[in-house]
């Protein structure tokens, strides 16, 4: 089982009711597939710093995972297809840090 | 014989503090207390960026060479996320 850090950017357009929807899919389908979600946090919307298919601003969402590695590639596929996720991004980790991350240092 | 002055040897003034000192020795990454690097951690990365955006060169950071691919790794993914800009340091607001 490794470990790994996705993060989820998901268009600006969406109300908050289909968020969370695509929140809990993606949750569904970790557990479905034999992994389990450690830690999970919301950036909310952030402004991005170049446009993304022309969008100014995107929810943001950081989970931590344990998933078997050849499972991943499911996932990705379905990310991909997923209209409403426009960018997304898994990183192995060898150990998971500590929430919370230091993503909101810099409003400080 | 004439009595040769000894020249006055202009030490380096010691209040320029700029961050990027050419004689700095230590690497930040590797002292006992020093930061992680780590893609989600945008007020660090920024540091280690030029105006343009670009990633500084460590002979100019004074930071290892295995830090320093850690370093750009790290700046990569956090463009990829569009935490921070190609092409300049600041996100323009």
């Amino acid at each position: 089982m490794n470990k790994y850090e996705a993060v989820l950017l998901l268009s600006p357009e969406l109300s908050s009711s289909v968020i969370s929807k695509e929140v809990e899919k993606f949750k569904k389908q970790i557990s479905s597939l034999e992994g389990s979600l450690i830690n999970e946090e919301s950036w909310g919307l952030r402004d991005l710093s170049f446009k993304i298919n022309n969008f100014k601003k995107s929810f943001y969402n950081y989970f931590q995972i344990e998933i078997e590695g050849s499972k991943l590639s499911e996932i990705k596929k379905n990310l991909t297809q997923n209209e409403n996720v426009i960018r997304h991004l898994f990183v192995k980790v060898t150990e998971h840090q500590t929430l919370p991350t230091k993503i909101n240092d810099e409003k400080k | 014989m004439m009595k040769r002055n000894k020249s006055k040897t202009y030490t380096k003034d010691e209040n320029s503090n700029s961050p990027f000192d050419a004689r700095k020795k230590f690497c930040p990454f590797s002292q006992k207390n020093s930061p992680i690097i780590d893609y989600k951690d945008i007020k660090l990365l920024t540091r280690y960026l030029s105006e343009k955006g670009k990633i500084v060169p460590s002979r100019i950071t004074g930071v290892s060479s295995k830090k320093q691919k850690l370093l750009s790794i790290a700046i990569k993914r956090a463009r990829f996320l569009s935490l921070i800009s190609y092409t300049n340091k600041y996100n323009p607001q």
